[in-house]
């Protein structure tokens, strides 16, 4: 299969408010626009954040993140989700940021999401994975976690 | 305009972004409440790695 160029490199535009912690933009796709919030949510911890992101329900006004949206955009979609943590980090510089899947499929995605984009991101920021042994340990390309850990270099 | 924009998102690792208020009606609440606990029994289960700065 031929793989279109600089597709990883593709991103939506966003907005967020003053404090970025709160992002949304429109994903764009197969199965029609679909509306997307990215949420930095404190943890138990002081300065660690738990990066999660979903669907939102403009009828319900409820999000989801157990849905499957199968736009065909899902690396566009991390891209631009990735891209907020450098927003995120400049307003919040010594804050880590851990990212759970809410299914394995969807950890599979962000494991194949930051390998794809390994190169750039590991300039700026250390990665860690959250291995079966319940230890962090960085980033290893093709090694199976459960969480991941990001905190600006 | 948005296509010249893009453009330059996409080359760009610092995004551009744009301040919507109407965003501040999430705070307060927590979106995503499972995946904060499960973040919250990793990080107390096991300690954050040392850098090597």
């Amino acid at each position: 299969m031929r793989k279109k160029r600089g597709v990883k490199n593709e991103k939506y535009l966003y907005k967020s408010e003053d404090k970025f912690e709160f992002f949304e933009f429109y994903s764009q796709g197969t199965k029609g626009v679909i509306k997307k919030v990215i949420e930095y949510q404190p943890t138990s911890e002081p300065n660690i954040y738990n990066l999660a992101f979903g669907d939102f329900d403009e009828k319900t006004n409820q999000i989801n993140d157990m849905t499957v949206t199968n736009n065909g955009d899902s690396l566009k979609v991390l891209a631009t989700v990735a891209s907020t943590i450098y927003a995120f980090i400049e307003k919040h510089p010594n804050s880590w940021i851990v990212a759970t899947g809410s299914t394995d499929a969807r950890t599979r995605l962000y494991r194949m999401g930051i390998t794809n984009n390994l190169v750039e991101i590991s300039k700026d920021f250390y990665i860690f994975g959250y291995t079966k042994a319940e230890v962090w340990e960085e980033f290893v390309v093709g090694n199976d976690y459960d969480a991941f850990l990001v905190t600006k270099k | 305009m948005d296509k010249i924009l893009i453009k330059k998102l996409n080359k760009s690792k610092l995004p551009i972004i744009a301040i919507d208020k109407n965003l501040e009606k999430f705070r307060g609440r927590v979106l995503f409440p499972e995946k904060l606990e499960l973040a919250n029994k990793i990080i107390a289960k096991s300690k954050l790695p040392v850098l090597n700065k």
